[in-house]
């Protein structure tokens, strides 16, 4: 435990100081957080014409959406592609050779990332909601704690989702598409396209047992108070299951994945 | 003018072969997007559970822009990206000075040397998005609309083009302009839907500073009958004015190189 904390120090490091050299990146960031903007201003649109929608007003969506952004920032993961890269170009060969598992390495480095992140774009966030009338988080003591909570069960379940489809390159070369497909399917049920709220509650009610709700729509709904107790529990509940379910599903093509590895190697 | 046109069939062909070797990752691509088409048709109908216009746009008319949003995206994504983008590689690498001493123009093998393969399923689903809206509308476009929206869009091509060569000419100067495809592709993300639905000011910058208006919603309007002539009198005047200054541009920019080995 002790030797995996050390690796992990000079690990996290290394990676953050990689990170810092694409600073260049926190902008561009920036500008692909313009899609959920992109939303927010359909709905001010059609609030022009009604007071509320399904008992959401202007400051509602506005806070919903800039939340948003920075929820997809925190439990993103781009792991997948790591993972893929190095199946194709035989850079997992090199990390099996070392005496950790190569989990290690590609969760650091989505660690080295999210440090990077919280001291840009969290200022500009809280920036954001104190000069902004519009947006407001009504957060106290306990549900700033549940709400980190929400946060850190979403990274580690955009993880855990990541590694699994990751371990089917093992098998196929089209993983990016079929993780895309996965990723894009789930938007609609995550909170992504629009709050849950609007959606008719027969497709709520399947949005809130799926795992795509955990990384979006559950954090950010808890960040803009429309959450309370028992659904709070509920979705933490929802997570830890999704979060191990993929996980055995991991570890176990992992091993699969890895024998046939060895076996085509050899 | 033949020989540009012979050079450009054999430059696409190789690419065209090369990508139809791997089959799978071929069809693979066409089935994404096929399904980021769904995806983006049905993202649009959340907000028509709640209202059955939104400014003056319904459901459908919607889509339209939508499957005009994607075949503009589409063309970027084969044409504009796979050359202008890679400017700032060609001045890096030192391939741009190996360009100039071909015998055709610069400006053409900058601009047309590639087409990315990737994403050619895009215009052609847009457009059947189109022709789909148009069909549960009912209102079939006059010849004189279609016309029209030809025009329109063929303006809305070269504007976007002009733009991006303006943009990634700046890497003459300063190399390491880099990613001004991505920041091209933010802004673009705004033609997803009608410029009616943005408000005031974003409204306005949509319109004459990023003109993402005349990508989408302009060429919509022309095909359903509601672009006032003014309008489209002032598409092609920019997009004709700004081909020039991005030409001169371009121009200027290789008069002021002086080569990666210098």
């Amino acid at each position: 435990m002790r030797k995996l904390l050390r690796v992990y120090t000079a690990l996290l490091k290394a990676n953050l100081s990689e990170a810092l050299e694409y600073r260049a990146q926190i902008f561009l960031w920036l500008i692909s957080s313009i899609f959920p903007l992109v939303m927010m201003s359909v709905w001010l649109a059609l609030l022009s014409e009604a007071k509320q929608i399904a008992g959401w007003g202007q400051a509602d969506f506005v806070s919903y959406y800039v939340g948003m952004i920075l929820v997809n920032h925190l439990t993103g993961s781009w792991l997948l592609w790591d993972w893929d890269d190095d199946m194709r170009t035989g850079g997992l060969s090199t990390k099996l050779l070392k005496p950790i598992d190569p989990f290690h390495y590609h969760i650091s480095g989505q660690l080295g990332w999210k440090a990077l992140l919280v001291i840009f774009i969290v200022p500009v966030i809280v920036g954001v909601a104190v000069l902004s009338p519009l947006v407001t988080f009504p957060l106290n003591f306990l549900t700033s704690l549940t709400f980190i909570l929400a946060l850190i069960f979403g990274f580690i379940l955009t993880t855990v989702i990541a590694c699994t489809f990751a371990m089917l390159g093992f098998w196929s070369t089209q993983v990016r598409n079929v993780y895309q497909l996965w990723f894009g399917a789930g938007q609609f049920l995550s909170g992504f396209i629009a709050p849950l709220a609007m959606f008719p509650p027969a497709v709520r009610s399947i949005a809130y047992v799926l795992p795509y709700r955990g990384y979006l729509g559950f954090p950010l709904e808890i960040l803009t108070g429309h959450l309370t107790w028992p659904d709070i529990e509920f979705g933490l509940i929802t997570d830890i299951i999704w979060i191990t379910i993929f996980f055995i599903l991991y570890r176990m093509l992992w091993k699969a994945g890895l024998r046939r590895y060895e076996a085509v190697g050899a | 003018m033949r020989k540009y046109l012979r050079l450009l069939a054999i430059f696409y062909k190789n690419t065209l072969i090369n990508e139809l070797e791997y089959r799978l990752n071929f069809l693979s691509n066409m089935f994404l997007s096929l399904f980021w088409l769904t995806w983006a048709a049905l993202s649009v109908r959340v907000y028509f559970f709640h209202a059955d216009s939104i400014q003056g746009w319904t459901y459908y008319q919607t889509l339209i822009v939508m499957g005009l949003f994607f075949g503009m995206n589409g063309y970027r994504q084969m044409i504009l990206t796979p050359n202008l983008s890679r400017i700032s590689e060609y001045v890096r690498m030192g391939t741009l000075d190996y360009m100039l001493t071909k015998p055709v123009d610069s400006q053409f093998m900058v601009s047309l040397r590639n087409i990315g393969v990737y994403n050619w399923g895009d215009p052609l689903l847009g457009l059947g998005l189109v022709i789909f809206a148009l069909a549960h509308l009912g209102v079939w476009p006059s010849p004189m609309q279609i016309v029209l929206f030809v025009v329109m869009l063929v303006a809305a091509a070269v504007l976007l083009y002009s733009l991006n060569l303006i943009l990634q000419t700046t890497t003459i100067w300063l190399v390491n302009v880099e990613r001004v495809d991505t920041l091209v592709q933010g802004l673009l993300e705004t033609g997803r839907f009608p410029v009616n639905f943005y408000g005031g000011w974003v409204r306005a910058a949509l319109t004459v500073i990023v003109p993402v208006a005349f990508m989408t919603t302009f060429p919509t309007q022309a095909l359903l009958g509601r672009l006032n002539s003014s309008t489209a009198l002032i598409s092609v005047a920019a997009a004709i004015i700004f081909l020039i200054i991005a030409s001169t541009f371009w121009r200027f920019a290789l008069h002021s190189y002086t080569g990666a080995s210098s």
